[in-house]
């Protein structure tokens, strides 16, 4: 589903409701495409695998995951939409995308009939991180954007700095064996 | 005045935001919509309290307080629609007001060379004088004291 029409504009209504993940995060409820999530992990189960990344150049992305032969990387939603920092308990991992999201707990799983886009007042991040909002339940709802959580430069900047990490970790064993 | 003379003066809005009155050209307003849930998600633009849902659609929420009066007013409970540019009929935005607004009309000075941008003159009353506010200059204005992120003061 489409944003549908100009911002301020009442949007139609979309012919396939879409069914969406709501989430919380810092005590805000986001709604995520159901599509989008491939597994949703509570955050313990994931800790075995995950590996903490030693020199961080992204402060939204501290520890990756392997799935299939691919480095993941989890990002903290906290962080991300500058929110108080929380415990987070689950992790929403994304299809199509190498990302994890550290959210704090599932609300429920809902179809939502029509996607309203972001008004143009809106100017900062929120553009990259939203699809547009919903209306459910008398609440106004931000639809994520998936492809919001880490933009190609991020992935660039972290691949890089995993292979170095990488190679400098088999240096040392080479040099210590 | 004569009926020609009053039809030929624009027309303002009256509206008062703490204890200080400002003006609006009234055909740039739409309503003055009731209390209604304000709501709020993370973002980082400036200025922005929130979004209202009215008659369908979703308007964005200045907290035109802090720029006009320079601090965030709680006293503000009703909502001034306008349009944010006059020629643009679906580019909403929503100014938390008290519920006071009056309609008048009179004459306007152009703005002092050192006034601020989101002032486009002085309507004079007969018993004040009153800061008409240009809609689009105002929402591309910087609170006074915006030290902390907006998705994160947007919480409070």
């Amino acid at each position: 589903m489409r944003a549908v029409g100009e911002p301020g504009v009442k949007p139609r209504r979309a012919q396939h409701p879409e069914r969406v993940i709501l989430f919380y995060v810092s005590d805000y409820m986001f709604a995520i495409e159901a599509e989008a999530v491939q597994e949703i992990r509570s955050t313990d189960s994931l800790a075995g695998g995950a590996v903490e990344i030693e020199n961080p150049g992204l402060a939204k992305v501290r520890h990756t995951f392997e799935r299939g032969r691919q480095t993941c990387y989890v990002v903290n939603a906290c962080v991300h939409f500058h929110l108080p920092i929380t415990r987070p308990s689950l992790v929403l991992i994304l299809r199509q995308l190498r990302v994890g999201v550290l959210v704090d707990r599932i609300d429920r799983m809902a179809e939502i009939l029509a996607l309203y886009a972001l008004p143009e007042a809106f100017t900062g991040e929120e553009r990259h991180w939203y699809r547009g909002l919903t209306y459910l339940d008398d609440t106004v709802i931000p639809v994520i954007d998936p492809a919001g959580f880490m933009s190609a430069e991020d992935f660039r900047r972290l691949d890089r700095a995993q292979k170095a990490a990488t190679s400098s970790g088999e240096l040392e064993r080479v040099v210590t064996s | 005045m004569n009926a020609r003379e009053s039809t030929a003066q624009p027309s303002f809005v009256i509206l008062q935001i703490g204890d200080r009155r400002f003006a609006l050209p009234s055909e740039t307003v739409v309503e003055l919509a009731p209390p209604v849930r304000l709501h709020r998600f993370p973002h980082t633009s400036p200025l922005l309290a929130g979004v209202i849902v009215r008659r369908g659609r979703i308007v964005p929420v200045y907290d035109a307080a802090s720029v006009l009066i320079g601090r965030p007013s709680s006293s503000q409970r009703f909502y001034l629609i306008a349009r944010r540019q006059p020629n643009r009929a679906n580019d909403l935005g929503a100014i938390a007001v008290n519920g006071e607004c009056q309609l008048a009309s009179g004459d306007v000075r152009p703005p002092g060379s050192d006034s601020s941008a989101w002032v486009a003159g002085t309507l004079e009353l007969p018993d004040d004088s009153v800061e008409v506010l240009n809609f689009s200059a105002l929402a591309a204005s910087q609170p006074a004291a915006s030290s902390e992120s907006t998705a994160e003061g947007a919480r409070s």
